[in-house]
């Protein structure tokens, strides 16, 4: 028997992609009609979701025309895209749809379905406009490419989650891919058995999104936007999906209901302050006025798993330069694979250094945790959610998850990580109103046995608020004006005498002039203004948002 | 004390679970471990030792060394698998790029003109290579006219690439803003109007150039296109005094307090948004 196994362990050493083919699923077509003529390869799967429109993308085995028929009634999908172009590639982009709104849809050419689900499971929920405050969850997935057993496993578990949790049964909103999506080189032949046949199920109802790893990098060129990354992905260069437009797919973000989520290249892309990608992301995240910030890129910032955040350039590049600059705009959660095993950290802000000069007894303005709960588990059936207040908006969790389709082991023994697991499985991440004005992000780590290892929330109050209530105050007092009125008064003190006002918009041209104290601005465009007022002692200037 | 005593059934059932989880192991560490590219090096170093003949082995050490940041001992494996007889293209765009990241970059121009002619000049990402090789040798008007062929001929161009060209350009010509200008320009009708780095340098060759109004048209662009404008205003207030226009500074500072004063309460108190008032502050204090 011994020897038997003993000659079985020889075999597999001699066959070195064993575990990328020999176990990899049936790519499953739901259901096809009287045998069609063109078998579909690939997908369908969804790209780029905004709240308005979604890519569908597959690939048939010979060049056809590209249909999609969609609706919102099972059965009854009454509008179609159609492109007559002949392809293999098929990419539809569906516009003018409804945001928040569930849409059945099939795929085919101008004969016939070539694939569709009877049992209404082929969908796209577009996202919700910006800013909306909802539910929301994204199945975060790192470094699963290896079309083995325990790739499936880790899926099999995040299904069964999802289809027996009490909340929203079966909504996965996004995937969050962390990049090395198919193992060793990227190609597409591995794509197709590492990515494509292991999720078909869950492409066809949820968008995939993703960052670029280095094993994706072997076939992929960052520098031509070219080979199966590339290809296989239709990202957003031109904030399509909310965001700056980066001009590439290599970097980009998207809005999905009140949560801005940023992909960076970590990889191929230069990491260095000042390049490209650095002004971008930091004009970027500056721009966002969404209540929370989710960022991803494949080289973790904190790690002492499969790969050493102390002493490996990107990793060290990624953590001096980018995180300074994302954790003083309000970054809240940040998700890295590469090192295949999961570490989380604690509610942490301005560790920029090497592991060891971690230090829980540090707090925030200078320190290492942030608020009383800084340094706890997160758990609030423990020592306490992570608290971030409007009025304190420090903290973020780095969470490295790059154990979806094996593990490697590593010392984890990160001082900044709370907890550190060799074991597979994958993330989910959960927002959820508290209903009290606030949110909770919920962050599980599901192993592939199905057990949660880990989770903690970040609660976030003030969500519900827009903008500040209070009116902004008028430098000095001297401008007076009322929302919604046509007039805008000056205020002088009794031995003050008025010689002029003007009036500048936005952008700072001069727009009115007047001598008079009471101004008639009902012709002005709403919009910020600033006042300059000039008496015969002196000259100020104020701003006023007129509304 | 408690003897446990085990069935030879139960022993060989444990041996087996555990050969096949050391079985699967193994094989991701073989297959997967790539977080240690000395692990990866140094197994094909064995496997050189078995075959010290196939040139296919060396030129794959090569590229590992080569990811290793060990140009020399990369170097070194390409030339001993060109000589124990690959032919491949490949590994002549291999000797010229890591001839070209260990700065000897007249080896790697040798290299990359051998393999363009051998590949009749059409490989778009070698002329890149060869654009950045002249570029280092400071033979920008070459350097130039083979960016030239990237620019045109490349499916997906990035901002990066743009950029690139316009830094030959101004390389080759200080002066040349409104050329670099129109690379720009160029650019932003491929990539899409509004791409940033591409808006950024418009902005930085515009001010270099000494073209003030167009600057704060530019300045005004960025006001107009983002959501959140305080950092735009400060930067062009920032401009504004640097051109000895305190008044329209001072009103670009009003606009950008007004606008902080506006903005949610989570965001006041970013850190990035405290450091800017205090900036604004100073100023101000500057310019009164």
């Amino acid at each position: 028997m011994i020897k038997k196994i003993t000659l079985i362990l020889i075999m597999l050493f001699t066959v070195n992609s064993f575990s990328q083919t020999a176990t990899a699923d049936t790519a499953m077509v739901t259901s096809v009609k009287d045998s069609p003529s063109v078998v579909v390869e690939r997908g369908p799967y969804l790209q780029t979701g905004t709240p308005t429109s979604v890519i569908v993308k597959w690939r048939t085995d010979t060049a056809t025309e590209s249909v999609v028929n969609y609706g919102r009634v099972l059965g009854s999908l009454t509008k179609n895209e159609t492109s007559k172009a002949l392809t293999t590639e098929h990419e539809v982009t569906l516009s003018g749809l409804t945001p928040n709104t569930k849409y059945y849809f099939n795929i085919g050419n101008l004969k016939e379905v070539l694939s569709e689900s009877v049992s209404g499971d082929m969908y796209v929920i577009t996202a919700p406009t910006a800013g909306t405050d909802q539910f929301v969850r994204a199945w975060i997935i790192g470094d699963p490419g290896t079309a083995n057993a325990f790739q499936r496993q880790v899926r099999d578990a995040y299904y069964n989650y999802v289809d027996t949790t009490a909340t929203n049964t079966g909504k996965t909103d996004m995937m969050l891919f962390l990049g090395d999506n198919a193992y060793s080189t990227g190609t597409d032949e591995e794509y197709q058995s590492a990515f494509f046949d292991i999720y078909y199920e869950m492409f066809k109802k949820s968008v995939a999104w993703s960052c670029l790893g280095n094993h994706d990098a072997y076939s992929a060129d960052s520098a031509t936007q070219s080979g199966p990354y590339y290809d296989i992905f239709t990202f957003p260069k031109e904030a399509e999906a909310g965001g700056t437009p980066s001009g590439t797919e290599a970097y980009f973000s998207f809005d999905y209901a009140n949560i801005h989520i940023i992909s960076l290249d970590s990889h191929h892309t230069s990491r260095a302050i000042g390049d490209p990608m650095y002004n971008w992301a930091l004009s970027d995240i500056q721009n966002t006025k969404q209540d929370w910030i989710v960022v991803l890129f494949h080289h973790p910032a904190y790690s002492k798993g499969s790969h050493d955040s102390d002493t490996e350039d990107r990793l060290i590049e990624m953590r001096e330069n980018f995180m300074p600059m994302l954790e003083a705009n309000g970054v809240d959660l940040v998700l890295n694979g590469h090192s295949h095993s999961y570490e989380r950290s604690y509610f942490i802000n301005g560790h920029h250094g090497l592991a060891n000069t971690f230090s829980l007894e540090e707090i925030t303005k200078g320190g290492n945790t942030v608020g009383a709960n800084g340094k706890g588990d997160g758990k609030e059936d423990g020592d306490g959610a992570y608290q971030k207040e409007s009025t304190e908006p420090e903290g973020a969790v780095y969470i490295t998850t790059g154990s979806a389709g094996h593990v490697s082991g590593g010392e984890l023994n990160h001082q900044a990580m709370y907890i550190s697991l060799n074991k597979l499985g994958s993330c989910v991440m959960e927002i959820e109103d508290d209903g009290k004005g606030g949110q909770n992000m919920v962050i599980k780590f599901i192993r592939e046995t199905g057990e949660i290892d880990d989770y903690f929330t970040i609660h976030k109050t003030g969500v519900t608020s827009i903008t500040d209530i209070t009116e902004p105050e008028v430098e000095n007092g001297r401008v007076l004006y009322v929302a919604g009125s046509d007039l805008l008064t000056i205020k002088m003190d009794r031995n003050e005498r008025l010689k002029k006002v003007k009036i500048y918009n936005n952008i700072g041209e001069l727009v009115k002039k007047s001598r008079k104290k009471t101004i008639n601005i009902g012709k002005l465009p709403k919009g910020m203004y600033a006042i300059e007022i000039t008496t015969k002692n002196e000259t100020y200037i104020e701003s006023v948002t007129i509304e | 004390m408690e003897m446990i005593f085990y069935k030879k059934e139960d022993m060989q059932n444990g041996i087996k679970r555990i050969l096949f989880i050391v079985t699967l192991f193994l094989l991701s560490a073989q297959v997967f471990g790539h977080g240690d590219l000395t692990k990866r090096i140094n197994e094909k170093t064995k496997e050189i030792s078995k075959s010290p003949n196939d040139f296919r082995l060396y030129y794959e050490r090569g590229l590992l060394y080569q990811q290793h940041i060990e140009y020399t001992k990369a170097h070194k494996d390409y030339l001993k698998s060109r000589s124990l007889g690959n032919t491949d293209k490949a590994l002549k765009y291999r000797i010229a790029e890591v001839n070209y990241l260990a700065e000897d970059y007249n080896a790697a121009l040798k290299s990359i003109t051998s393999y363009l002619e051998a590949d009749g000049s059409s490989d778009v990402k070698a002329k890149k290579l060869e654009a950045q090789i002249l570029f280092e040798l400071r033979d920008f008007k070459k350097s130039l006219n083979a960016y030239r062929y990237v620019i045109n001929n490349m499916k997906d161009l990035r901002p990066e690439d743009i950029l690139e060209y316009c830094d030959i350009i101004l390389a080759e010509n200080d002066e040349n803003h409104e050329v670099a200008l129109e690379a720009i320009e160029a650019g932003l009708k491929l990539l899409g109007p509004n791409t940033l780095s591409l808006q950024l340098r418009k902005l930085d060759y515009l001010k270099n150039s000494g073209q003030i109004e167009k600057a704060l048209e530019q300045y005004n662009y960025f006001i107009l296109e983002y959501d959140r404008r305080e950092f735009w205003y400060y930067k062009k207030a920032m401009y504004q005094a640097e051109m000895n226009r305190p008044k329209e500074a001072i009103i670009s500072l009003k606009l950008a307090t007004g606008t902080i004063d506006r903005l949610d309460m989570k965001f006041k108190n970013m850190n990035a948004i405290l450091k800017l008032k205090e900036q604004i502050k100073n100023l101000e204090a500057q310019l009164k």
